[in-house]
C-alpha cells in the first residue's frame, strides 16, 4: 500500500484533506441512500470507477487485497431475505424487498470499502495523518491511527517469520497444527507489539510528537486540488439528489 | 568543561522487581570520547544505551545529557541531542522510501526543506547508500537496512551517538565503511556491541558490563587485551589478537 500511495500519478498529488473530504462526503451520500435503492445506489459507482482509472490502480489488485474484509461486507446482509419477505416494485417488476436490501447493503459496504481502499492507496500514511491534524482531530487519535496503519505491516511480517521458522522445522506438514495455534497466536501478539512499540520509540527519538508541520508546508493548496474537490462533490451531490441512472435508462 | 558530555551516577534498572539487569552504573563521558560497551549476553549493554535516551525511565539513580536530567520533561531536549541507532534495523525505519526516513527527523526538528535535502545528501553519501536513496524500505537486504538506518540518525547531526549493535549484518566492505564513519564523528560517541574487533578500531575507551555491572573501565588496549579478564566475564580476544597470539 506504501508503494502504491508513493507511485508518481496525478490523484496521488491532489491535496490529502481534499481527497479526504471527498471520500467522507461519498462513503456519508452512499450509506443515506434508502434500504431498496439499488438503482441509485448504482450510479455511486461512478466515483471509485473513476478513481481506479485516474490513478491507474488495479481493480483485480484491490479485491486481491481486500479478500478477507469484502466477504465479511458481503455477510452482512445475508439474513435480509429472512426477515423481510415482502415485496417491492422494481422496474415494473415485483421482487424481494430482502433480496433488494441485501444487495442495498453489499453495495453500501463494497462502495465504501472501495473509497476507503482508493484513499489510502492513493495517499501516503503519513500526509494523510497531516490532514487530520488540519482538521483539528486530536493528535492522540491521528497517532494512534498512524501506529494501527504501521502495526498492521508489523503484525504481517512477524507472522511471516513465525510461519516460516514453523514450516522449516515441520517439513512436510500442511498448515499449521491446530495444536500449536494458541502458542503461535500469543507469541505473534508479544513479538509484534514488542516491535511495534520500538516503531514508536524510533519516531519518538526522532522528533515524532504527533503533530506534521513540516508536512504542512510541503502540501500547499493549488487550484487543481479546488476544481478536484467542487467537481467531485458535484457529481457525488447529482448522483444522489438526481437518479440519473433512471433517467438515462428512460433515455435509452 | 565542553557541553557535550553524559552523566550517569549510581543507575540501577530492573524490567521486574525480581533480578536487577543493572546495578550501580556510574561513568562520565565527554566530548571526542569514543566509549565501547561491552559484555556477554545479558550484561545490559542495551539497556544501558535504552535508559541514556529516555526509553526506560523507571530507574533508579541519575542520569544527565549536557547536564540536562534524563525525565519525562526533558525527554525532547535530551533527544534533539542524541541519534540512537537500534540493534534491530527493522524497527527503526518506517517510512516509505529510505530518502523519506532519512529525511523524517530533520523535518519533524523544523528544518527548512533545503537544508533537509542537504543533509539527506550527505548522511546519503557518507554510508554509501546514495543508490538506495529512492528504494522502498522492504526491499532492502539487512545489512542495506543497517546502514540505512545509522543515515536517518547521521541526518540529525546529534552531539552524541549511540549505537547498538551496529555492526550486526553488514558484510566486511560495509563494516569497513561503518568503521570509517564512527571514526569522523568527532563528538561523542557510545558503540555497544559483541564486535570487539570494531570496538578495538573505533574505541578509545571501553567499558566492560558484566551482570549489570562495571567491571572496568578503563583504555581499550588495555581491557582487550586481557585475557582472561575477558574470558572471566564470558568474553574473548578480538579475532585480530588471537591471530596475534597464534603467531606469537
Amino acid at each position: 500500500m506504501d508503494t502504491l500511495a508513493a507511485r508518481d500519478q496525478w490523484v496521488n498529488h491532489v491535496h490529502p484533506l481534499v481527497k479526504f473530504i471527498v471520500t467522507l462526503c461519498y462513503i456519508a451520500a452512499v450509506v443515506s441512500f434508502s434500504k431498496y435503492d439499488i438503482v441509485g445506489l448504482a450510479g455511486m459507482a461512478v466515483y471509485p470507477v473513476a478513481v481506479f482509472i485516474l490513478s491507474e490502480n488495479s481493480f483485480l489488485d484491490s479485491v486481491r487485497r481486500l479478500r478477507f474484509v469484502l466477504p465479511l461486507v458481503c455477510l452482512v446482509g445475508i439474513c435480509n431475505p429472512l426477515f423481510d419477505k415482502s415485496t417491492v416494485m422494481l422496474g415494473g417488476m415485483a421482487v424481494s424487498a430482502g433480496i433488494l436490501s441485501m444487495a442495498a447493503l453489499i453495495m453500501k459496504g463494497v462502495f465504501a470499502l472501495m473509497a476507503s481502499y482508493l484513499l489510502i492507496a492513493t495517499t501516503p500514511a503519513e500526509t494523510l495523518c497531516c490532514a487530520f491534524r488540519m482538521l483539528h482531530i486530536p493528535r492522540i487519535l491521528v497517532t494512534q491511527f498512524l501506529l494501527t496503519y504501521r502495526y498492521i505491516t508489523v503484525l504481517l511480517e512477524e507472522a511471516e517469520r513465525i510461519t516460516q521458522a514453523y514450516a522449516l522445522r515441520a517439513p512436510g506438514q500442511k498448515g499449521v497444527h491446530f495444536k500449536v495455534w494458541g502458542s503461535l497466536a500469543g507469541q505473534l501478539l508479544l513479538r509484534s507489539m514488542d516491535r511495534a512499540e520500538e516503531v514508536y520509540e524510533s519516531m519518538q527519538l526522532r522528533g515524532y510528537r504527533g503533530d506534521f508541520g513540516y508536512m504542512r508546508e510541503r502540501l500547499s493548496f493549488r487550484w487543481q486540488d479546488g476544481a478536484y474537490l467542487i467537481f467531485w462533490l458535484g457529481v457525488i451531490l447529482l448522483f444522489r439528489v438526481v437518479p440519473v441512472v433512471s433517467v438515462v435508462g428512460s433515455i435509452v | 568543561m565542553s557541553h557535550i558530555h553524559i552523566d550517569v551516577e549510581n543507575v540501577s534498572f530492573s524490567y521486574d522487581k525480581g533480578r536487577e539487569i543493572l546495578s550501580g552504573i556510574s561513568f562520565h563521558a565527554a566530548e571526542h570520547d569514543s566509549v565501547g560497551i561491552i559484555g556477554a549476553n545479558g550484561a545490559g549493554k542495551s539497556t544501558l544505551l535504552k535508559l541514556l535516551v529516555g526509553l526506560r525511565l523507571d530507574f533508579n539513580g541519575t542520569v544527565r545529557v549536557e547536564d540536562i536530567p534524563v525525565e519525562k520533561g526533558t525527554l525532547p531536549q535530551v533527544r534533539s541531542r542524541i541519534g540512537y541507532v537500534f540493534q534491530d534495523s527493522e524497527s527503526q525505519l518506517f517510512m516509505n522510501t529510505v530518502r523519506e526516513d532519512i529525511a523524517f527527523a530533520p523535518r519533524n526538528y523544523g528544518l527548512p526543506e533545503g537544508e533537509v535535502e542537504k543533509r539527506v545528501e550527505q548522511a546519503l553519501e557518507m554510508t554509501g547508500i546514495a543508490h538506495l536513496k529512492d528504494r522502498a524500505i522492504y526491499k532492502l537486504s539487512g545489512g542495506e537496512k543497517k546502514l540505512a538506518s545509522i543515515a536517518s540518525i547521521l541526518s540529525m547531526n546529534p552531539d552524541i551517538l549511540l549505537m547498538d549493535e551496529p555492526s550486526i549484518a553488514l558484510d566486511p566492505k560495509n563494516r569497513r565503511n561503518l568503521i570509517h564513519i564512527l571514526n569522523s564523528f568527532h563528538h561523542l560517541k557510545l558503540i555497544a556491541s559483541h564486535d570487539l574487533d570494531m570496538i578495538l578500531d573505533t574505541c578509545r575507551r571501553t567499558i566492560l558490563l558484566s551482570g549489570g555491572r562495571i567491571i572496568r573501565d578503563g583504555r581499550t588496549e588495555d581491557i582487550l587485551t586481557d585475557k582472561k579478564l575477558l574470558e572471566d566475564n564470558g568474553l574473548e580476544l578480538p579475532l585480530t589478537l588471537q591471530g596475534q597470539n597464534r603467531i606469537d
